[in-house]
């Protein structure tokens, strides 16, 4: 009989955008444990699986900076220095979580209270906004399931989802079949609002131009007009005034609409008021037809962080343990300004890379001071870190629990061990958990 | 009246939460149990004699005057919820003065930074200096604003102040903040906070209010769409009694919110 030369993991979920696909077939060369195929996933979820494989980049060993150069460690050098330098901090802040799963972030909270230290995900500069808003005015949402079935109009706004999410619009918001939906892509009408008249744009039917970072003007004007009042100008936000009354119609006769939004809203000028008056407009809507709306979230499980998060604090996001209890104030306890006031001493980043996304100053500010990474791969992060502890890839190296766009919980996969000496994120922060205690004098 | 004063020794290396500073917490107290009173840097604790001199006669709180003299701009939380008594400071002030506070006087020689006087129930905040972002505002999540009180900046003041202030008429509680100019979403979701601006405001004036009145006396950078002209008026008599004089355009609104709505927004014609 001939032996097995390949494995295949089937009903594997996608451990790279918040659209959590799950229905992935992953070939793994057994006997060098590669991912020599991935089937239905995009291109950016395939080449994840890809990057599990051994290369110049992965990290298979933890790392110690000396003399001003990484070089390898043990597991118990690495964890005793990473301990030492949050001990002796006064103001360390924990970052990142969202692309790692639960059971790793709920021991990111549990590290945080015990270090008295700031606990934030990349949520603080993605849609931190979209939980701000929703604390301000609520959301009427629901899965994504739903959308397939039921929803006739689909309005993508700020979000641009053919690059972003590639499968979302195949298997929940444009060209799916739905149980009331039978004609797929014929039974929807899409509508696009971006300054840009992006890929997604253009296979919409509408697309509404328009002016960057006056999204605010544009719904408060469509809001106004569902009220009832005729507009005193003739343009708002670059879009003409019997447009916005050809929306306002369309979307009053809809029988199932959906806001699918992105950073399009979250991150321009007005930021947590663009989805405050977003998440109005839909409730209002619901006066004329049913309407709901949805974050298109980017990372997999930044979904996860913010739940995780919220069950053990309260907050989602921008947390400050400092004196003890959690508090909350995006702003005050966010990374990126805490990093802007060189206000944090020490920091420990877990399966994220603020260094390519965080404005310059506060990189350099984060620089100044020790830096931990728990990492799978080299980033511009970790290659500035005093201590890398190797991680595997959680969803690909191990298993773990992930929150989907919507708020379902999906069940991660393991397909293959994780190279040389690495450890999921959930052991080694056990571990630091276990060691700080220690230096702690704490049980 | 009494008065204590504290002079900052050195600027706090992290952020100074010093909301044990207020003439509540200081009254009937001796210097030395003054200076034991706790004092939160990073995670650690520390007393107020390690970062502040502490002189003076101590009193009742109601005959207390607190002066700090000092670079105050990475202590936060001066005067959080006191209900009396007055402090000064000279010089500039970190985030969260006097929020929530209940009665009595703040004034501030120079600038505050955000959240002067979050939640104010009561009592005055006089800044000399501009404020930063959230003056007078409702924390994260919460509906209810700045009850009652005045704040009084003679600077700009940052983006969405007066956010969900919240008037009562039954039990006669007009929030009211007096500016020389605004950033953007002035009083959002206003519910009957009053606000008057001397200069100009950036955009979204006025947000979704629901009701309540905004004065500008310069220019605001673009109006909401919806925001209705109701026509020209002179003066305007803001609910608490005082008299703006003037010529004003009156626009209602926010018609996003209602199709009928008590919001006014007043803009120099
Ligand atoms: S759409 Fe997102 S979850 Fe689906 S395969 Fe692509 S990257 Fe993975």
């Amino acid at each position: 009989m001939a032996t097995r030369k390949i494995k295949t993991v089937y009903d594997v979920v996608c451990p790279f955008c918040g659209t959590l696909c799950d229905d992935l077939e992953v070939d793994v060369e057994i006997a060098t444990d590669k991912v020599v195929e991935v089937r239905n996933a995009c291109q950016i979820g395939t080449a994840k699986y890809y990057s599990s494989n051994p290369s110049p980049h992965r990290y298979e060993k933890p790392m110690i900076r000396k003399d001003g150069k990484l070089t390898e460690a043990s597991w118990d050098e690495a964890i005793e220095k990473a301990a030492d330098i949050l001990t002796a901090a006064k103001r360390p802040l924990l970052y990142g979580f969202s692309s790692t799963e639960c059971e790793a972030q709920g021991k990111g909270v549990e590290l945080a209270e015990i270090l008295g230290s700031i606990l934030d995900n990349t949520a603080s500069v993605c849609h931190g906004p979209t939980l701000l808003a929703e604390q301000d005015v609520g959301v009427p949402t629901s899965t994504l399931g739903e959308y397939k079935n039921r929803a006739d109009l689909v309005i993508f706004w700020g979000s641009n989802p053919v690059h972003a999410h590639p499968r979302h619009l195949g298997r929940y918001s444009e060209f799916i079949r739905g149980y009331f939906r039978k004609d797929g892509r014929n039974d929807r009408y899409v509508v696009v609002v971006d300054p840009r008249n992006t890929h997604t744009a253009q296979i919409a039917d509408m697309w509404i131009n328009v002016n960057p970072n006056e999204d605010y003007e544009l719904m408060n004007a469509i809001r106004a007009v569902l009220r009832g009042i005729d507009l005193d100008d003739e343009n708002v936000a670059g879009v003409p005034k019997d447009k916005i009354y050809e929306l306002v119609d369309l979307v009053k006769k809809c029988n199932y609409g959906v806001i699918f939004f992105g950073m399009g809203l979250t991150q321009t000028l007005s930021h947590h008021r663009n989805i405050d008056t977003a998440v109005c407009m839909t409730r209002e809507l619901n006066d004329h037809t049913k309407f709901l709306i949805t974050p298109m979230r980017g990372h997999y499980n930044v979904s996860g962080a913010n739940t995780v998060f919220t069950w053990n604090t309260g907050y989602a996001y921008s947390i400050d343990f400092s004196r003890g209890y959690p508090r909350y104030n995006p702003g005050e306890f966010s990374s990126v300004p805490l990093l802007m006031n060189d206000e944090v001493d020490a920091s420990l980043i877990v399966a994220s890379d603020p260094a390519s996304n965080f404005p310059q100053d506060s990189v350099r500010n984060m620089f100044k001071h020790p830096l931990i990474a728990i990492e799978p791969h080299e980033t511009p992060t970790s290659a500035f870190a005093d201590v890398v502890l190797p991680a595997a890839i959680a969803g690909i190296e191990c298993d773990g629990t992930a929150y989907r766009m919507d708020h379902v919980p999906l069940r991660l996969r393991k397909v293959k061990d994780a190279p040389g000496e690495c450890l999921t994120d959930k052991e080694i922060l056990e571990r630091l958990i276990k060691k700080v205690k220690e230096k702690l004098g704490e049980k | 009246m009494a008065e204590i004063k504290l002079t900052l020794k050195k600027k706090p290396e992290f952020p100074l939460e010093a909301d044990s500073i207020t003439p509540d917490n200081f009254s009937g107290k001796s210097i030395d149990d003054i200076k034991a009173l706790e004092v939160y840097i990073g995670n650690q604790t520390a007393k107020l004699e390690d970062y502040f001199e502490v002189k003076g006669d101590t009193g009742e709180a109601d005959d207390l005057k607190i002066k700090i003299d000092g670079d105050l701009s990475n202590v936060k939380r001066i005067g959080q919820e006191m209900t009396t008594g007055e402090i000064e400071i000279d010089g500039d002030v970190g985030m969260h003065l006097g929020n929530q506070m209940k009665g009595g006087k703040i004034t501030v020689n120079g600038n505050a930074d955000d959240w002067a006087g979050a939640m104010l129930e009561g009592g005055e905040i006089i800044i000399k200096g501009d404020t930063g972002h959230y003056t007078g505002a409702a924390y994260r999540g919460f509906w209810k604003g700045m009850q009652d009180g005045v704040i009084r900046v003679e600077g700009k003041i940052g983006n969405e102040a007066m956010l969900w202030a919240r008037n009562s008429k039954g039990a006669n509680k007009w929030p009211t903040l007096y500016c020389g100019e605004a950033g953007s979403f002035l009083g959002i979701h206003n519910h009957g906070g009053t606000i008057v601006v001397e200069g100009n405001v950036d955009r979204c004036c006025g947000a979704d209010q629901a009701w309540g009145t905004i004065v500008v006396k310069g220019s605001i950078s673009t109006k909401l769409p919806s925001y209705k002209k109701v026509g020209e008026v002179n003066g305007v008599e803001l609910p608490n009694g005082d008299k703006i004089k003037g010529k004003f355009v009156e626009y209602s609104g926010d018609h996003s919110v209602r199709k009928e709505t008590k919001g006014r927004l007043f803009i120099a014609a």
